[in-house]
């Protein structure tokens, strides 16, 4: 019977000295025990580990049990006594056994657990694991990190729940862990706050850093992908919660408000190489983004920070932030980019930033990205928010600022439908200017043609796409017609009258003929298509479209011809804008002439 | 406590336009002369009030003053402004409109929009913003020039936006200001190789400081740009290359030019050059009778005039070790005596000043202005004696009503 043989191991190593327990007798102490617990004795196991008596093997031999442990408590349902047994047998361990060892062992078995087990082995484990640490004393620091590192490593593959129904579910128990494991970590944190008021011992210092380890990594996972709003319905939202936690941590050990604003220490005393330090800074480039969203977006720790810093020095300091989330692709990343960013601008006052902020290489790459976002982020929603904050950027510079971005966007976006925003902006910036009593400097005279050089012209000439450009094209000639009507010949305050035969040549000529060349081609497209839908359907496709899989169907006669036709039509309107500009123009001419 | 209303009434306009954006009153006045300069760095603790009386910052709550730049943006322009006119160690009240601060933005979630601010601050200190090396071509090799080094160099001198000096020149490091080349180009010289080409930002106190310099039309305080390029150099000779003979000549030029400087009021560089002294003899062994007269002769007068420097420059407690070397030499020296007991009682340290002073009466019975500086020290204890008992009053009658409670 299991319980002989244990009782049989146990005699045999009370009469031993601790120095003389050989590998067999751990061996065979091991299998007896494992047997019990097997063989449904858990009671009696337990009978003998409180057994003062034994207190001597069990310290030595004890870890050993953890696995069969484990395993035994959740094979048992909830109600069983045996199950009952089986954890207070682990909490005798916890008391008795070697430190050292049984972390060893505990952590051990959460490496070994994946996919479904990982919380709940984790939930079980954390509270012997503390009691452990604890007694540990002056040398935990290390320990401790490495019990945090190994909890974090095998929760981090687990995916975050996301939508209100997956986090009330917590189907793999994430939320319930994460607040678990803050709570296994505070009596640490304290240790730490309260070393720190007395003089600082090296250790402490150790124990601060794995601290502080471990709140990085949480701001890296989940923090960094979790959804963090408030929820209809949800009372606790667990993520919001935790994120206060790891806030709280940060600033008990004194390391909030540093952190948030790292660059502006100097160097760090403790590191010999500034290469150290650039290395950390990357590694730690996602957590300190998502500290900074979770400070400034949704307001967790605001309280400990100074409320003098100037708008346009904060919008300085979480550029780079911003930049690392905006190059993210999930949802969850770059919506927190997009709010970082729109927080940082609704703090300041339109014209308020000045141009010399655009030296700074972030403030050119995060519109660039932003651009991205525009034109490839398969999420409307995201689309369209961050349309609206690249006017509101726009809107927050100084006139220079705003000249300088419109020329860069200009030439790196590449995309049509950017290029028709950008030159709606500078329509809006020149009316400012030419009703404005002060005019500036960058939307009128020399400076306006030079950006107008920009504008006002076709990419390839007359063989320009326009049907793709049209967006730009019909922007561009809006503008134009604008500054017709708006600007008299005399005045030429915008100075478009004196580039006119510039603007002719680059720009209204090719049209012109680019307008014709794509009319003659469209039309001679419709007149094949039609007499091709006289002929059988012919099988022989040239080219097929495949989209997730699935092979689109070919067109219809009808929609090939739906879309040649609409492509006339736009280039019928382009046609129409391109006359009433060429009329105004004439208009005007002649009415100078008249004058003079 | 100064209200808001005081403040809108009587408080000083401080805004270079003049529009009351920005409204002042000293509560305590700051204990030496100077203000800081902009990119100097800044330690403040205040509290920060609504119009409504609502508290909404306090550095006392984080126990450590606010640390920033100064007039660098970093800050809402309010303190930019309010800051810079500051002397350390003084307390005063602003009245802040919102276009000084945060404009109908305001700062969520603590601002509302167009919020009139309330701030009590106190000016801690200020560290100099120092000298700022950016390097456009690395130079070769791994010797950098030493103080005293020849150098060649070209140099292109601009503030803000307009240049005021370009040239060619060769001189000898840290007697750059012989040929109108501030100090802080000699310090970042020191640390330059061959053939580099960096650019150098100099806080004003490492360029012409207060003087300015009317030749180039460069106003007091102002902060400069130098595109430098170190052609070529010489290093001066170490301490260890020299003999005693050569030694004990080359003090007697330097400690000339020291005080030539010094009269001049340029502190730093009479600083170097006394330095030099201090840093040629002050180990050096195996002196006949002779040369040790000498020697210990310099380095008296060093450490004395080191002292004065350091008083003008107010590094107290650098002036304090100079005196004690100097005292080392010969203990009843009257000027150590009487320059240790300025520095001390500059860092309010008002027994041992007075002990000093004491000590120079001692030597000199006839030296009145000793005895003016012990009433000041007498004074002075009094005056702190007074704010303990006030302050320590206040806190046991404190105690005993919560006590009592």
């Amino acid at each position: 019977m299991a319980v002989d043989e244990l009782q049989a191991i146990i005699q045999r190593c009370q009469i031993l000295e601790e120095a003389d327990f050989k590998g067999e007798d751990f061996n065979l102490f091991q299998v007896a025990g494992q047997k019990c617990l097997e063989d449904g004795y858990a009671a009696q196991l337990l009978e003998v580990i409180q057994n003062e008596k034994n207190k001597v093997i069990v310290k030595n031999m004890g870890w050993n049990l953890i696995s069969p442990l484990v395993r035994c408590i959740f094979t048992y349902k909830q109600q069983d006594d045996k199950r009952e047994h089986c954890l207070k047998i682990l909490d005798q361990l916890a008391q008795l056994c070697n430190p050292k060892e049984l972390l060893l062992g505990l952590l051990e078995q959460i490496e070994q657990t994946s996919g479904e087990q990982v919380c709940q082995t984790v939930l079980l484990l954390l509270q012997p694991l503390q009691t452990v640490l604890l007694k540990l004393q002056h040398k935990k620091a290390y320990s401790v990190g490495l019990s945090l590192a190994v909890i974090m490593n095998q929760l981090t593959p687990l995916p975050v729940p996301y939508t209100k129904e997956q986090i009330q579910e917590d189907k793999l128990g994430l939320c319930q862990c994460c607040h678990a494991v803050v709570h296994f970590a505070k009596p640490f944190v304290n240790e730490v706050v309260k070393n720190m008021e007395k003089s600082s011992e090296y250790n402490d210092v150790e124990l601060k850093e794995e601290l502080l380890k471990f709140c990085m990594k949480s701001l890296e996972y989940p923090l960094l992908t979790a959804q963090l709003e408030q929820l209809e319905g949800i009372e606790e939202h667990p993520f919001r919660r935790f994120a206060t936690e790891i806030i709280d941590i940060l600033w008990d050990i004194r390391e909030l408000v540093p952190l948030v604003f790292l660059h502006r220490k100097g160097k760090s005393p403790d590191w010999e190489n500034q290469e150290f330090v650039d290395i950390e800074r990357k590694n730690s480039a996602d957590s300190l983004a998502c500290l900074s969203y979770l400070v400034f977006v949704q307001h967790f720790g605001i309280d400990h920070f100074p409320v003098i810093f100037g708008p346009s020095y904060l919008l300085q300091c979480n550029m780079t932030h911003i930049e690392v989330l905006l190059k993210r692709t999930e949802e969850s990343v770059l919506s927190k980019g997009l709010d970082l960013f729109e927080s940082c601008l609704l703090r300041m006052e339109d014209d308020s930033l000045l141009h010399q902020y655009l030296e700074f290489r972030d403030f050119i790459n995060v519109p660039q990205d932003l651009v991205k976002v525009m034109t490839l982020c398969p999420m409307e929603h995201l689309r369209k928010k961050s349309l609206s904050i690249l006017q509101l950027f726009i809107d927050k510079f100084d006139a220079e600022g705003k000249y300088t971005l419109f020329r860069c966007l200009l030439k790196t976006s590449n995309h049509a439908g950017v290029e028709g925003y950008i030159i709606k902006n500078i329509k809006d910036q020149i009316h400012l200017s030419l009703t404005k009593v002060c005019d500036s400097i960058w939307f009128t005279g020399h400076h306006l043609i030079s950006l107008l050089d920009l504008v006002l012209l076709l990419p390839e000439g007359a063989e320009t796409d326009l049907l793709q450009n049209s967006d730009r094209i019909m922007a561009s000639l809006n503008l134009l017609r604008y500054l017709v009507i708006k600007d008299c010949e005399s005045d030429n305050r915008t100075g478009v009258w004196a580039a006119l035969a510039k603007i002719e040549q680059n720009f209204l000529k090719p049209l012109h003929v680019g307008l014709n060349m794509s009319k003659a081609h469209y039309e001679a497209e419709i007149k094949n298509t039609k007499e091709n839908r006289r002929e059988a359907h012919s099988s022989n496709t040239v080219c097929s479209v495949t989209v997730s899989g699935e092979k689109m169907p070919a067109m219809t006669t009808e929609m090939q011809l739906q879309v040649l036709h609409s492509a006339l039509f736009t280039f019928d309107l382009i046609e129409s804008v391109l006359a009433r500009v060429e009329e105004l123009i004439e208009v005007k001419i002649k009415a100078g002439m008249d004058d003079n | 406590e100064v209200q808001a209303a005081a403040l809108a009434e009587h408080g000083e306009d401080i805004t270079p336009a003049r529009d009351r954006g920005v409204l002042k009153i000293i509560k305590r006045p700051g204990s030496e002369d100077e203000s800081p300069m902009i990119g100097d760095k800044v330690y403040v603790h205040y509290k920060g009030k609504l119009a409504n009386g609502k508290k909404f910052d306090s550095s006392r709550d984080r126990n450590e003053p606010f640390v920033f730049s100064l007039g660098k943006g970093q800050v809402i322009k309010a303190w930019d402004i309010g800051v810079a006119t500051m002397k350390k160690g003084e307390i005063c009240y602003l009245l802040c409109k919102p276009e000084y601060a945060y404009g109908s933005a305001g700062s969520a979630p603590k601002i509302p929009s167009n919020a009139t601010l309330f701030f009590e601050a106190s000016e801690d200190l200020f560290e100099d913003g120092g000298i700022i090396r950016r390097i456009k071509r690395k130079g070769e090799g791994y010797s950098n020039p030493n103080e005293g080094a020849t150098v060649e160099i070209r140099l292109e001198g601009f503030c803000g936006s307009t240049r005021f000096d370009c040239r060619d020149v060769k001189f000898v490091v840290g007697e750059g200001e012989d040929h109108d080349i501030p100090i802080g180009i000699d310090k970042a010289l020191e640390k330059m190789q061959r053939g580099e080409h960096c650019i150098l930002y100099l806080g004003p106190r490492y360029g012409f400081g207060e003087g300015g310099k009317p030749k180039y039309g460069i106003q007091p305080n102002a902060e400069l740009v130098y595109e430098v390029t170190l052609k070529s150099f010489e290093k001066a000779k170490e301490s260890w290359e020299m003999d005693t003979k050569e030694k004990l000549e080359q003090a007697a030029i330097v400690k000339e030019k020291g005080t030539m400087y010094f009269k001049e009021g340029k502190y730093l560089q009479a600083v170097i050059q006394y330095g030099k002294i201090v840093s040629w003899l002050e180990m050096e062994y195996g002196l006949s009778e002779k040369e040790s007269k000498a020697s210990d002769s310099f380095l008296l007068a060093a450490f004395l005039n080191l002292a004065m420097c350091y008083l003008k420059l107010r590094e107290y407690t650098k002036a304090v070790e100079c005196c004690d070397k100097a005292l080392g030499l010969d203990q009843d020296n009257e000027k150590g005596l009487y320059r240790r007991g300025e520095a001390r009682l500059l860092m309010n340290e008002f027994e041992l000043a007075k002990c000093d002073f004491q000590k120079v009466l001692e030597v000199n019975p006839q030296n009145k202005a000793a005895k003016s500086q012990i009433s000041v020290c007498q004074k002075k204890t009094k005056e702190h004696n007074e704010r303990d008992r006030r302050i320590y009053a206040n806190m046991f009658t404190k105690f005993a009503e919560r006590d009592a409670k």
